[in-house]
C-alpha cells in the first residue's frame, strides 16, 4: 500500500460529487501520461451509478460560488447559459414574524461601513416611522422589489456591483461540472454501481468493487453518495445525529412552476414564505420557477401540506399552473453524521448531513468541505489522521452554527400555529442560541460575535434576521462615548445608503434584461 | 433621445447639413469609435483606447479627445485642430440603420441610410444640400453614403479585431491619473489598452495569425498611439493657462 496520498476516489456524482471533484482538481493537477516522468501521480476518479437519479434540489448558492467556479477555470457566461442560472442576492422572508404581511430580507451585502460602525443601535434609536432595517442600512434590497440585477452587461465575469450568488438548475449544473472535470481537468469518470467495499488491514478502505468495471483502489475515498452514505454510513456505521429536536422539518414537496409569460420578471432573491407548519421556497430561474414546501410531518399531514403548496402556486402562477403541478415528496432526517472523516473516508454533501434548505446551507458546505480537502490534502497516511481530526472539529462546529442560525429564524415569531409555538419552547432551542439571545437583548451582535475568521454566518447575518423580525436590543446602560461620536457618522451613513439605493436602482438592469443580454453577447472576462 | 429617420428624397428633399465644426454641433465629445483601417490616421493625432459599449458590453476601439465628459481638447472654437477627423465624427448627422426587408429570410437585415433629424447640423437654410434640384442625391450626400458604407465594413472589422485581441488575451484595463499644472488630478477610468507584456510574449504562431488577419499593424499602431496622451495633457494644461 502506498504511503503517499495520490489516488482519490469519489463515490457518487450529483452536484456534491462533481463540485468536489472540480474543487480538488482545480488545486491539484491530475497526472497526465506526459507528466509521468515529472513524478506527478495524482489521480482523481469519480464512480457514478448510472441507475441512481440525483435528488436535484439545492438550487441556491452563496456568493462564494463565484470564486469557486472561477478557480475551476470556468466561464461565468457558459455557466449562466448552460445551467439556466440567475442571480441570487439574498433571501426574502414573508410571514415569518406574524403571518400578516410581514416581510424582511437578508441581503448578501453587510450594512454600510460595517467594519467601522455598528448602525443597528442608531437605527433602533430612530424609533417609530423609521425605514425597515434592511432598507436603512443596505443599498442592496432596493433591487429586490422590481427584480433588478447585481451587475451590468459591462461588468466583467464574476465581478459585481453588489454581492451575489446564483439560483441554478441542479441537474444541469452537475452535467456542466462533469463535462469540465472530465474534459478539461482530467478527472476519470467511471459509470458503475459499487457492490462491495474492501477493507485493508488497518481498517481503511483499500478498494471498491463495482458491477461493471475493475476494482478501484484509492488512498482517500470521498463519500458523495447522498443520504444513503454508502461508505461512511453503511460501511463504517458512523451514525446520523438527528437534530429534529431543534429543527422540526423533515419532509419536502418540490415542484416546478412555469412563468405565465416568458418575459415575466425573475426574482433577485429566494422568496421564503411561512406556512402553518413550515415554509415554501420559491426560486426564479430564467426558464421556470422551482418551488417547494418544507414542513414538519409531526405538525402537518401530506394532504394539507400539498394543499398549502398548490394554493401558493395558484396565487403566484394561476390555476392552470396549480392544476399541472406534480409535487415530488422527499423525506429527510434532519441531522448530520457524528463525524465526517473516518479512517481514509470523508463524506461531503447529503452523506455528511442535511438539515433543511433554509439559507441554502447545502452547496456551501460542499464548497467548504472540498476546498478544505483541496487545501489540506494529507501528504501521507500518517498526516491523514491529523487532518481528519481538524476537519471533524471544524465541521462539527459549522453544523452547530448552522443549527443556531437556522433556529434563530423560528424563535422570534408571534404566530399562533402549534408548529410556531413549539419553536418557542426553550427545550427546542440549543443552549448556545439561548445564551446568545439573552445577551443580544442587551448588546446586539457585532464583531465580537464572530469567533473564527472563516465563520459561515457573520454577525451581519444575525442582525438582518433579528432586526428584520423586530427584535429589541435595550439601549446601553452606560453613556458610551463611541455612540455619541457615532451618531453623526450614522446619520451620514443612513443618508449615503439612501443615495446609493437611488443610484443603484437607476443603474441596474432587470435580471431578465441582463440574462437576455448575456445570452446574446456574453459577459467579458475583463 | 435623438430620432433617426430613414432618409428619403420625398421626406428630406429640402434638407441641408451644416458641415462646420463646433460644440454647438455636438463636436464636444470626449471620444469616438474608430476602426483598424483608419488607425494610421488616428494614431498621428489621438490616443487609441478600448471601451465597452454600454448596451452590449462588447469592446470597441476609440480615439480619445479629452479627459472628461463633453471635453474635446482638439476643438478650438470652430476649428478641429488635427490633421485627421475620425470617420465616426465625420459621419454626423447620418447613421446606418438596419431594416428588415419584408421578404427577408432568417431575419436578415439590410443597411440603410438614416438621418438624425434632431441634430443641430440639420437645417433648411444653411449648409450642403442633400438632393439636387432634380431630386438626385447631391455629391455631398453621395460622399456621406460612401462614408457610411466604409463605417459598416469597419463595424464588421472591429468584431473580428476585438475577437482576435480577446482570444490572445491582449486587452487589459487601466486607470490613468494625470496631475495637471494647477495641481488638480484628472482620472481616466473604464478604458482598456493593449497589454504589451502579453503582446511581447506571443508565440510565432499567434503572431502569424494576427498578421494574416491584418491586425498586427493595427495592434502596434494602438500601442504607439499611447504617446499621444502626452500631447493631450499638454492641450489640457494649455486650457488652464
Amino acid at each position: 500500500m502506498s504511503e503517499k496520498i495520490s489516488r482519490l476516489v469519489i463515490v457518487g456524482g450529483g452536484t456534491a460529487g462533481w463540485l468536489t471533484a472540480g474543487v480538488i482538481a482545480a488545486e491539484h493537477a491530475i497526472s497526465r501520461t506526459t507528466d509521468q516522468e515529472q513524478n506527478n501521480q495524482f489521480q482523481l476518479t469519480i464512480v457514478e451509478s448510472p441507475d441512481i437519479k440525483t435528488i436535484g434540489v439545492g438550487e441556491g448558492t452563496w456568493p462564494t460560488m463565484r470564486a469557486t467556479l472561477k478557480k475551476m477555470g470556468l466561464s461565468e457566461t457558459d455557466f449562466i447559459r448552460e445551467c439556466s442560472a440567475s442571480f441570487k442576492q439574498g433571501t426574502e422572508f414573508a410571514g415569518w414574524t406574524t403571518g400578516e404581511n410581514d416581510r424582511y430580507t437578508h441581503p448578501f451585502t453587510a450594512p454600510q461601513d460595517y467594519s467601522e460602525i455598528n448602525l443597528a443601535p442608531h437605527w433602533q434609536a430612530l424609533m417609530e416611522g423609521r425605514p425597515r432595517f434592511d432598507h436603512a442600512v443596505s443599498p442592496q434590497s432596493v433591487l429586490f422589489a422590481d427584480c433588478r440585477a447585481p451587475k451590468q452587461i459591462t461588468t466583467p465575469e464574476f465581478a459585481c456591483s453588489v454581492n451575489y450568488g446564483y439560483h441554478l438548475d441542479a441537474a444541469k449544473f452537475a452535467e456542466f461540472l462533469r463535462k469540465h472535470c472530465v474534459e478539461t481537468l482530467g478527472v476519470k469518470h467511471v459509470k458503475a454501481n459499487v457492490i462491495a467495499v474492501n477493507s485493508a488491514e488497518n481498517g481503511d478502505i483499500a478498494s471498491i468493487t463495482t458491477d461493471s468495471a475493475d476494482d478501484i483502489e484509492g488512498d482517500l475515498f470521498i463519500d458523495c453518495s447522498g443520504s444513503r452514505a454508502l461508505l461512511l454510513g453503511e460501511h463504517y456505521k458512523v451514525p446520523l445525529v438527528s437534530k429534529k429536536q431543534y429543527l422540526f422539518n423533515d419532509t419536502a414537496l418540490a415542484t416546478q412552476v412555469p412563468y405565465g409569460n416568458p418575459d415575466d420578471p425573475i426574482a433577485s432573491c429566494t422568496l421564503s414564505t411561512a406556512q402553518t407548519a413550515g415554509w415554501i421556497w420559491d426560486i426564479g430561474l430564467p426558464s421556470r420557477r422551482g418551488t417547494g414546501h418544507v414542513y414538519s410531518s409531526a405538525h402537518n399531514c401530506e394532504e394539507k401540506a400539498t394543499a398549502e403548496l398548490l394554493s401558493y402556486v395558484e396565487r403566484t402562477a394561476g390555476a392552470q399552473a396549480a392544476a399541472n403541478a406534480e409535487p415530488r415528496k422527499i423525506n429527510f432526517d434532519p441531522g448530520h453524521r457524528a463525524e465526517f472523516w473516518h479512517k481514509n473516508c470523508v463524506a461531503i454533501g447529503m452523506s455528511a448531513g442535511f438539515i433543511e434548505p433554509l439559507e441554502a446551507s447545502a452547496l456551501i458546505l460542499v464548497e467548504l468541505s472540498s476546498s478544505m480537502i483541496a487545501e489540506q490534502l494529507p501528504a501521507n497516511r500518517e498526516m491523514m489522521d491529523i487532518v481528519a481530526r481538524r476537519f471533524n472539529n471544524k465541521f462539527l462546529y459549522r453544523w452547530d452554527r448552522i443549527i443556531d442560525f437556522l433556529k434563530l429564524h423560528y424563535i422570534l415569531n408571534r404566530r399562533e400555529d402549534k408548529y410556531w409555538r413549539d419553536h418557542l419552547d426553550p427545550s427546542t432551542i440549543p443552549e448556545s442560541l439561548q445564551e446568545l439571545i439573552a445577551l443580544w437583548k442587551h448588546q446586539g451582535p457585532w464583531h465580537q460575535d464572530t469567533y473564527h475568521i472563516d465563520e459561515m454566518f457573520p454577525s451581519a447575518s444575525f442582525q438582518y434576521v433579528l432586526y428584520g423580525m423586530n427584535f429589541e436590543t435595550q439601549p446601553s446602560t452606560t453613556t458610551r462615548r463611541s455612540d455619541r461620536l457615532g451618531r453623526e457618522a450614522a446619520a451620514n451613513l443612513f443618508q449615503k445608503n439612501a443615495n446609493q439605493r437611488q443610484q443603484l436602482h437607476a443603474a441596474m438592469p432587470t435580471n431578465r434584461e441582463l440574462l437576455n443580454k448575456i445570452n446574446t453577447y456574453g459577459l467579458q472576462k475583463i | 433621445m435623438s430620432e433617426y429617420l430613414l432618409l428619403s428624397q420625398s421626406a428630406h428633399g429640402k434638407l441641408k447639413v451644416i458641415t462646420d465644426r463646433g460644440a454647438a454641433y455636438g463636436d464636444n465629445q470626449m471620444h469616438a469609435m474608430t476602426f483598424p483601417f483608419e488607425f494610421r490616421n488616428i494614431e498621428s493625432s489621438y490616443p487609441i483606447f478600448f471601451a465597452k459599449e454600454g448596451e452590449s458590453g462588447q469592446f470597441y476601439p476609440l480615439a480619445l479627445f479629452g479627459f472628461q465628459r463633453d471635453e474635446n481638447l482638439y476643438l478650438n472654437g470652430n476649428v478641429w485642430d488635427a490633421s485627421y477627423i475620425p470617420l465616426m465624427v465625420e459621419r454626423n448627422p447620418f447613421l446606418i440603420g438596419f431594416q428588415q426587408a419584408p421578404d427577408a429570410e432568417n431575419g436578415e437585415k439590410t443597411p440603410v441610410v438614416s438621418i438624425n433629424i434632431d441634430s443641430p447640423r440639420v437645417s433648411e437654410t444653411e449648409g450642403e444640400a442633400l438632393f439636387t434640384e432634380s431630386g438626385d442625391p447631391s455629391e455631398y450626400l453621395q460622399q456621406a453614403m460612401q462614408r457610411l458604407q466604409t463605417i459598416h465594413r469597419g463595424h464588421e472589422q472591429n468584431k473580428l479585431f476585438i475577437a482576435a485581441l480577446l482570444e490572445n488575451d491582449l486587452l487589459e484595463g487601466f486607470n490613468l491619473e494625470v496631475t495637471l499644472n494647477d495641481g488638480s488630478n484628472n482620472r481616466l477610468e473604464g478604458f482598456y489598452t493593449i497589454n504589451e507584456d502579453k503582446l511581447a510574449a506571443l508565440q510565432p504562431e499567434a503572431l502569424g495569425k494576427l498578421h494574416e488577419q491584418g491586425f498586427l499593424q493595427a495592434i502596434y499602431m494602438a500601442v504607439a498611439s499611447f504617446s499621444r496622451v502626452t500631447g493631450l495633457i499638454g492641450k489640457k494644461n494649455a486650457t488652464l493657462a
